[in-house]
């Protein structure tokens, strides 16, 4: 009875739609109706389906990149921001701030650091006295899309390890600086062993999170130039809302994600899990 | 306190007091420089991350012709309105933030209530399945509404949901994530205080509704901060779950701003101003909660 309610909407919005998602992707046509069953076709062609290919490219690459920046980054920042003394409030609040823009909103914002004529970078560039860089161009496209996704998250994830930091125990530290341990030292053979697990923790969720890029994508970049931006999400939306009849493509591509994720997030319990038995 | 340590410096000699202080106040001069280091370092990442904002805030309250110059005014003086004013009253700004706050206000109450139940029945109640239902919960953790658009729309849509608030409030009850949170909150709970409900002659209901809610509080504020959050930020599924006007969220609207009628950059400037405000007023006033959005995460560890 305390379970029911929301274990009905779990079914019905997630459980239901996972097992749909297998049921579309046999079948050829349009989400409006008229659909067919294919068997297996949809996989066999998918390699060859245009933008299908690129589109997993695109989001490899993205969380290729993104991933490692985005936590080299945050856990740089933790890693002062954990022993210092006083104001780390203000910095919390500050390096955490871009964590809560919404993903359509830091592309607005990246439009106007990313302009050719009058934007930031150029700005900084052009007063430095180098030449204007086209960002947004099909070569530097994707890179400043992951750049942007490292401005986004580098916050929530310098949290994270600022709160794993503290966890540690002192006296290990204590022990290490009185044994004459450089800051260095410290940091490769006592910090990095112990928050093994945490690291390990944050580079499957982040890649996960990096799998999903869709939204700044469509604002920034239009998925272009051409389909150098246009990731797995966003080629999923193309083909059920652009095409009339790339349903069964979507949900083949879609299932493609949601695999890849269910085997990322079952790595991560059999990690936790052999810790310390189950949950 | 530096003057009485350096008293025993003028008598020099080998004085073992003098050699602890000198020692001391090496010490207390590289934690100092150390510390200042460090704020070196966090106030120009700390520039990095927040100078984007300031261009755009800047930008904002420039007319066409002034985004357009360089070099650029770093202060807006005279302030030019007009982009807000625009904002606020030709484009459906005002209807699209209720929306949002609308939406998200919903579904944050009803998940707080849906999840503790949920965690009290996981965490406590004997179940068959349980275990089971559990695990479910876990691995489908992960899975995105953005993978699952096709088979959601079509649900929605046979439902006869379309262009409804319930199709932007229904699909997001199901993320597992609260449900699993509010659990582990529950087991933190001494058992004795259930015992001695129990003995009173409390039913399960009155057990939940009296004695764990307000037990679990921090925790049901931080997870409002989590789904409130997320909600405003959503954005694939409010953008296909909905095609009239009047019920664009935020970030739809704001993205349809960019879409269609050309560019206009002192239009997208203020609408990106403009939309950071409530979540920013809402970080302000909950800071500590936002903060432990991360920790929700290491929770699970």
């Amino acid at each position: 009875m305390f379970l029911g309610p929301m274990f009905l909407c779990f079914i019905v919005f997630l459980v239901f739609p996972v097992i749909g998602t297998v049921w579309w992707s046999t079948r050829s046509g349009s989400i409006f109706g008229g659909t067919q069953f294919v068997g297996l076709d949809n996989f066999l062609q998918l390699p060859g389906v245009v933008g299908a290919g690129s589109s997993i490219q695109n989001t490899l690459v993205f969380a290729l990149l993104s991933v490692p920046l985005i936590l080299i980054g945050a856990l740089g920042v933790a890693l002062i921001l954990a022993r210092i003394e006083r104001g780390g409030s203000i910095y919390r609040f500050l390096v955490y701030f871009p964590v809560l823009v919404p993903g359509v909103v830091a592309a607005l914002i990246w439009l106007f650091l990313t302009n050719v004529d009058f934007g930031l970078f150029n700005d900084v560039i052009k007063a430095f006295g180098g030449l204007p860089v086209t960002w947004l161009g099909a070569d530097n496209a994707l890179t400043v899309l992951a750049v942007l996704d490292v401005w986004r998250n580098v916050g929530y994830w310098a949290m994270f390890f600022v709160a794993a930091i503290i966890g540690l125990p002192a006296e290990l530290y204590q022990a290490a600086e009185l044994d004459g341990a450089s800051a260095l030292a410290r940091f490769r053979y006592l910090t990095l062993p112990l928050l093994r697990r945490i690291i390990f923790f944050a580079v499957i969720v982040s890649t996960i999170w990096g799998l999903q890029v869709f939204d700044t994508a469509l604002v920034l970049t239009n998925g272009g130039p051409g389909t150098a931006t246009t990731t797995v999400i966003y080629r999923v939306w193309l083909y059920v809302f652009a095409s009339n009849n790339k349903v069964g493509f979507a949900s083949a591509i879609s299932l493609v994600l949601i695999l890849a994720i269910l085997a990322l997030t079952l790595i991560q319990m059999r990690l936790l899990r052999s810790r310390r038995g189950i949950d | 306190m530096t003057q009485a340590l350096d008293a025993p410096a003028a008598i020099g000699g080998m004085n073992p007091k003098r050699i602890a202080a000198d020692h001391a106040r090496v010490r207390r001069r590289r934690r100092r420089r150390n510390e200042l280091a460090r704020h070196c370092v966090l106030a120009l990442v700390t520039f990095i991350l927040v100078a984007p904002f300031y261009y755009v805030f800047l930008a904002s309250l420039k007319n066409a012709t002034e985004i357009f110059s360089y070099p650029p005014k770093l202060l807006p003086i005279p302030p030019y309105f007009g982009n807000y004013e625009k904002l606020l009253w030709h484009t459906g700004f005002l209807r699209w933030m209720f929306n949002t706050l609308f939406v998200a206000g919903s579904v944050t109450t009803l998940k707080i209530f849906l999840d503790s139940m949920a965690g009290y029945a996981l965490a406590k109640i004997e179940i068959a399945g349980k275990r089971a239902i559990f695990m479910l919960m876990l691995i489908l953790l992960m899975v995105p509404i953005g993978a699952l658009i096709v088979p959601l729309w079509s649900l929605v849509s046979s439902l006869g949901l379309t262009n409804t608030y319930l199709a932007l409030i229904l699909p997001p009850l199901a993320n597992p994530l609260g449900a699993i949170l509010m659990r582990q909150f529950i087991l933190g709970l001494p058992r004795d205080l259930e015992n001695a409900a129990r003995l009173d002659g409390l039913n399960e209901f009155a057990i939940y509704w009296r004695i764990v809610l307000p037990l679990i509080k921090p925790g049901l504020v931080v997870l409002a901060v989590i789904i409130f959050t997320d909600q405003f930020m959503s954005f694939i599924w409010p953008l296909i779950a909905t095609t009239s006007d009047d019920l664009q969220l935020l970030t739809v609207g704001v993205a349809a701003l960019r879409a269609h009628g050309g560019a206009n950059y002192g239009l997208w400037s203020a609408s990106a101003v403009m939309s950071l405000v409530p979540i920013g007023i809402f970080f302000f006033v909950l800071q500590r909660q936002f903060l432990a959005r991360s920790l929700a995460g290491a929770l699970k560890q």
